[in-house]
C-alpha cells in the first residue's frame, strides 16, 4: 500500500505513535457517567427482556413460545442464525484482509472480531432458548459417560455443535492473540490493580523480536485456518434446513446462499459498530473516509451476490416446476401470512445497498448507519420468513397451519440485542478497541518519512 | 482377520441390519375406513396420551398420534369426502433419524423407528424433518385431572416437557407378545399383537403384523395391487401400506384448484386432486 | 549486568542489531513497539517452528476426528435413518472441524513454547519500547564490546541495569 493510501487512513492526519497509544488505552481507562448509564439500561434490558422471560419458559416449557405442532421451529431458530450470520464478518474479514495484507483492516478488525465473539455467544444462547430440556444439552457434547452413550456424530446438529464450538475456540484464540502487545501496552501504562491484571493478561509480554516473530508466523496460521473455518460454519447451519425433506428448505442452494447472507449482515454489522465507535469512543482519527467506503464497497458487491441467488432460487424453482415447490415459494412472497416480510427482505436487502453505488452516500456515515441496520433488519427477516412460512405447510394439506411468535418470542429477540451490546460494552473497557500495534505499523513507513527528511 | 473385515463390512452397510428380527408392517384398507376415529380414541387411552383442552388444540398443540385426516373434493351437496388415519409410518430410511444429535431416535432389530424419552433434549429438529408431521412435543408438562390419573397405562410412561414423542406402533404390546413367544420357545405368531387402533377398528380396516412372513396378513395386503405407500417419492420406505381404489375425478373439468392437487394426491395418490380445506378445527372432530 | 539501548527509529536500531551480529555478539534482544518484518534477518530468525504445532496440529485433528466419530458410532449400535454405522459424508465434515479446532490449539501451544511465553517473571524491559522506542538489550559478558557498537550505531540513550 503506498504511503498516499496510508494517509488516506486517518482523515485528520497520521498520528504519532505515542498519541496512538495515548488515544486507545484513554478510551478504555477513562470511563464517563454516560457509559456507566447506557451499560446499565443494556443490563437491565437484557435482564428483563432476555433473562427473565426465558426463566419462566424454563418453568412452564416451550409452550411459552408461539411455536406448534405445524412450526416446530421458530424464531429462536431464526435468531440464532441471524446471529451466527452477524458474527460472520468479523474474523472471516480479519483473516482475508490479513492474509491479503490489506493495512486498512488494522483499526477496524479487534471490534470486528469482538463482533463475531460476542454475536456467536449469543446464537448459542439462542440454542439453549430453543431445547425443550435446557438442563440436558451437555448431552451433545462427545463427553466420556458411565451408559456409553454418545452424541449422534451423523445428525446436521451435530455437525452445527462441533462447527460452532471450534468456531467460538478459534475465535476467542485469534481475537485474544491479536491483542496480548496491546494488554502489554495497557499495563505499561496503568498502575496499581489494573496493571497486575494486564500483566497477566498478556503473558508478559515485551515485544522482542523473537516474540513479535512467533505472533507473526502463529496469527498468519490462525487466519489460514479461520477463513475455511467460517465458510463452513455457516454452510452447516444451512445444512439444518436444507438436509430436511421440507419445500422451501430443501435447497442444494443454501449453503453458499447463507455463507453469503451472512457476511453480507456481518459488513453490515461492522458499519453499524464502527458508528458507534466513533461517535462514543473517540475513534473518530482512525476510522474514517477509507474505511467506509471499503466496507460499503464490499456492502454492495455482497448485496449483489445475495440478489443473484435469490433470483436463482426463484428461477429455477419456476423453471422445474414442481407442485411442492411452487406452492413453498408461492406462499412465502405472495399467499402467506408473511408475504410483505418477504417483501420488506428484497427491498431492503437487494434494492436499498443500490445507492452504494453513490460514493456521497458510501462515505456518509449517518446514512451508512441507517443503510447498514436497515440491511440487518432485512436479514432479520429473511432467516425469519425462511422458518415462519416453510415449516407450517411441508406436504399433507389437512396439516397445513400458520405460525406467529408469541410475545415472550418477541420479548426475547429484542432481549437478545441487548445481550450483544451489553457483552460489547464490557469488551471495549477490557480490549483495547483498536489496535495499537498494528495502527502503528501502518504508521511506520510515513514516519521514516519524517525521520529522512 | 475375516472377522475384523466382516465387522467392517456391517459397519458400512445401509442401515446395519441385514434383516430386521421382525419387520412390523401395518396396512390400512382405506377402502374399508369409515373414518369414525375409533382408533384415535384408542390410541389416546392406550398410551397416556394428554388431554391438551380446547385452547391448546386451537393454537395446533394437540396430541394425537394418531389422526384420521379429511379430504373434500367438490361443494356441498355435490361433494365428496376421503379418509386416511395418519400414524408415525416407521420409515426404514426415516428423515427424523437422521436428524437427532443425541441418539434419541434410532431404528431398533424389529424396524421400528424408536424413540428414546429419557434421552430427549427437545431440539425438535426430528418433527421438522418429519414430511408426515406425526411427531409431538409436550410444549408443557401435562396433567390428568383426578380421576382421569387412575386411567393412565402402567406399561407406557407419561411424558414431562421438552420431550418429542410419537406412534411406537405400541411397542409395549410387541414386547410382552416377544417375552411371552421367547419363553414359550418361539416366534410371535401372526395376529397375536395388535396396537390399539387395530384391536379398535370396528371395520377391520388396519391389519398389523411381521412382513418378514410372506404368509401373515400384512404380507398378503402389501401384495394387493391396491397397495401404496404415502409420500413414497421422498425414499422414506415407510412401513405403513395403505390400499385404495382408484377413483374417477368427481369433476374432471374442474380438477386441480387453488392447491395445484399435488399436496392432496400425495396423500391420496390414485385419488382425485382434492380442495384442501383448513382442517385444523375438523380434525379435532374425528 | 544488562545493558539497554534506545533508538528512536526502527531502521536505526536494526542497523545496530545487524552491526551487533556482524561483530559477533548474539547475546541481545531487541524490543519494538511494532512488529520488524524486515529485522528477522538482522537478530538471527528464520521461519518459525509453529508450523510444526500446527501441521501436527491438525493431523491429530483430523485423525482423532475420524477415530471419535467411528469409536463412539461403534460403543453402542444405533442405526439411523438407513444410514451405515461408519457414514463417511458426516464423519469427514466432523474431521474437518477437529482439523481445524486442534489445528488451533496447537497453533496457540507452539506459540507460547517458541515465544517463551508466558513469563511474568521481571525481565530486562523499557515500558518506552511499547510505546515509540526501540531497545536493545544485550545482557552479560558482551555487554562493554557491544556500548561502543551502539553509541556508533546511533542510539540516543543507553542505560546499564544490574540483574536482579
Amino acid at each position: 500500500m503506498s504511503s498516499v493510501l496510508r494517509k488516506q487512513m486517518f482523515d485528520h492526519g497520521p498520528p504519532s505513535y505515542a498519541e496512538v497509544n495515548r488515544d486507545v488505552i484513554n478510551a478504555l481507562t477513562t470511563t464517563t457517567w454516560r457509559y456507566w448509564l447506557t451499560l446499565g439500561i443494556s443490563a437491565s434490558v437484557a435482564l428483563l427482556f432476555f433473562i427473565a422471560p426465558w426463566i419462566y419458559q424454563i418453568i412452564v416449557g416451550v409452550g411459552a413460545a408461539g411455536m406448534n405442532r405445524n412450526a416446530m421451529w421458530g424464531t429462536y431458530l431464526s435468531n440464532f442464525i441471524f446471529w451466527i450470520g452477524l458474527s460472520h464478518s468479523g474474523t472471516l474479514l480479519s483473516a482475508v484482509l490479513h492474509i491479503t495484507q490489506s493495512d486498512w483492516r488494522k483499526s477496524i478488525y479487534r471490534s470486528a472480531e469482538a463482533m463475531t465473539l460476542f454475536s456467536l455467544m449469543t446464537a448459542a444462547l439462542f440454542v439453549m432458548v430453543h431445547v425443550g430440556r435446557l438442563w440436558f444439552v451437555h448431552w451433545t457434547f462427545p463427553v466420556p459417560n458411565p451408559m456409553e452413550l454418545w452424541p449422534n456424530f451423523r445428525s446436521p446438529l451435530m455437525f452445527d455443535v462441533m462447527a460452532i464450538l471450534t468456531y467460538l475456540t478459534a475465535s476467542s484464540v485469534f481475537i485474544y492473540m491479536g491483542s496480548l502487545p496491546d494488554f502489554a501496552a495497557v499495563r505499561d501504562a496503568s498502575k496499581g490493580l489494573r496493571r497486575r491484571i494486564y500483566a497477566v493478561l498478556c503473558f508478559g509480554w515485551r515485544g522482542t523480536a523473537q516474540e513479535w516473530h512467533t505472533l507473526g508466523w502463529s496469527y498468519t496460521f490462525f487466519a489460514v485456518l479461520v477463513i475455511p473455518l467460517a465458510v463452513s460454519v455457516h454452510s452447516i447451519v444451512s445444512w439444518d434446513f436444507a438436509m430436511s425433506t421440507v419445500p422451501g428448505l430443501h435447497q442444494t442452494i443454501f449453503a453458499p446462499y447463507f455463507v453469503c447472507g451472512a457476511i453480507y449482515s456481518g459488513t453490515a454489522g461492522i458499519v453499524t459498530v464502527m458508528w458507534m465507535l466513533r461517535r462514543y469512543m473517540g475513534f473518530g482519527r482512525y476510522i474514517g473516509k477509507l474505511h467506509i467506503d471499503n466496507l460499503s464497497k464490499l456492502l454492495l458487491v455482497l448485496s449483489l451476490i445475495w440478489t443473484y441467488i435469490n433470483i436463482c432460487e426463484l428461477f429455477t424453482a419456476w423453471y422445474a416446476d414442481t407442485s411442492f415447490e411452487n406452492e413453498a415459494i408461492l406462499y412465502r412472497i405472495w399467499e402467506g401470512p408473511f408475504w410483505w416480510l418477504w417483501w420488506e427482505m428484497i427491498a431492503f436487502c437487494a434494492f436499498v445497498p443500490l445507492l452504494l453505488f453513490s460514493r456521497r452516500i458510501r462515505q456518509n456515515w449517518n446514512l451508512m448507519l441507517v443503510i447498514s441496520i436497515v440491511i440487518n433488519i432485512g436479514m432479520l427477516t429473511e432467516r425469519f420468513v425462511i422458518v415462519a412460512s416453510s415449516l407450517p405447510r411441508k406436504f399433507l394439506p389437512d396439516v397445513f397451519g400458520t405460525y406467529f411468535p408469541s410475545l415472550v418470542e418477541i420479548s426475547i429477540t429484542v432481549g437478545s440485542f441487548a445481550v450483544f451490546t451489553t457483552l460489547f460494552l464490557l469488551f471495549v473497557k477490557i480490549f483495547p478497541a483498536v489496535s495499537i500495534y498494528e495502527v502503528k505499523e501502518t504508521l511506520a513507513p510515513l514516519r521514516k518519512r519524517e525521520a529522512s527528511a | 482377520m475375516s472377522k475384523i473385515t466382516d465387522t467392517l463390512r456391517q459397519y458400512r452397510a445401509d442401515g446395519y441390519f441385514a434383516e430386521f428380527d421382525y419387520h412390523w408392517t401395518m396396512a390400512i384398507d382405506l377402502d374399508q375406513c369409515t373414518g369414525c376415529g375409533a382408533c384415535v380414541v384408542a390410541c389416546q387411552a392406550e398410551n397416556n396420551l394428554p388431554i391438551v383442552g380446547e385452547k391448546r388444540m386451537r393454537q395446533g398443540r394437540e396430541m394425537k398420534w394418531l389422526r384420521v385426516e379429511r379430504y373434500w373434493e367438490g361443494d356441498y351437496p355435490d361433494a365428496r369426502l376421503s379418509f386416511i388415519p395418519i400414524l408415525c409410518q416407521q420409515c426404514d430410511k426415516a428423515p427424523c433419524e437422521i436428524a437427532c444429535p443425541v441418539f434419541a431416535t434410532y431404528h431398533n432389530q424389529d424396524g421400528l423407528n424408536a424413540q428414546v424419552y429419557n434421552r430427549c433434549i427437545g431440539t425438535r429438529t426430528c418433527a421438522v424433518y418429519c414430511p408426515y408431521e406425526v411427531r409431538f412435543f409436550n410444549w408443557f408438562t401435562y396433567t390428568w385431572d383426578e380421576p382421569l390419573e387412575q386411567q393412565l397405562n402402567p406399561d407406557v410412561t407419561v411424558r414431562e416437557k421438552g420431550v418429542m414423542e410419537k406412534c411406537t406402533f405400541c411397542v409395549q404390546r410387541i414386547n410382552r407378545a416377544k417375552d411371552l413367544a421367547r419363553d414359550e420357545g418361539r416366534r410371535v405368531a401372526d395376529g397375536e399383537v395388535q396396537p390399539a387402533c387395530a384391536q379398535s377398528c370396528p371395520t377391520d380396516a388396519i391389519v398389523f403384523g411381521d412382513r418378514n412372513d410372506t404368509d401373515s396378513a400384512v404380507s398378503r395386503k402389501m401384495r394387493d395391487p391396491r397397495a401404496y405407500e404415502v409420500l413414497k417419492e421422498l425414499n422414506t420406505a415407510p412401513s405403513v401400506v395403505y390400499l385404495k381404489n382408484a377413483r374417477e375425478p368427481l369433476h374432471a373439468a374442474d380438477g386441480g384448484g387453488h392447491h395445484d392437487g399435488a399436496n392432496a394426491q400425495a396423500a391420496e395418490p390414485r385419488a382425485a386432486a382434492a380442495e384442501p380445506r383448513m382442517v385444523e378445527a375438523e380434525s379435532a372432530v374425528t | 549486568m544488562t545493558l539497554l539501548a534506545s533508538f528512536a527509529h526502527e531502521d536505526t536500531a536494526v542497523g545496530a542489531a545487524a552491526a551487533l551480529r556482524e561483530k559477533g555478539v548474539e547475546d541481545f534482544e531487541l524490543f519494538s513497539p511494532i512488529p520488524l518484518h524486515h529485522a528477522d534477518a538482522a537478530v538471527g530468525l528464520g521461519k518459525s517452528p509453529v508450523r510444526v504445532f500446527t501441521l501436527a496440529g491438525a493431523l491429530l485433528g483430523a485423525v482423532g476426528g475420524f477415530a471419535l466419530c467411528v469409536w463412539t458410532a461403534t460403543r453402542f449400535l444405533l442405526p439411523t435413518a438407513g444410514r451405515p454405522i461408519i457414514a463417511l459424508p458426516p464423519y469427514l465434515l466432523i474431521t474437518y472441524e477437529t482439523t481445524i479446532l486442534l489445528g488451533v490449539l496447537a497453533t496457540l501451544l507452539g506459540f507460547f513454547v517458541v515465544g517463551r511465553l508466558p513469563a511474568w517473571k521481571d525481565r530486562a524491559y523499557r515500558p518506552a519500547s511499547n510505546v515509540d522506542r526501540f531497545v536493545i538489550a544485550v545482557a552479560g559478558a558482551s555487554a562493554g564490546q557491544a556500548e561502543e557498537i551502539l553509541r556508533a550505531s546511533g542510539a540516543e540513550s543507553i542505560e546499564r541495569e544490574n540483574a536482579s
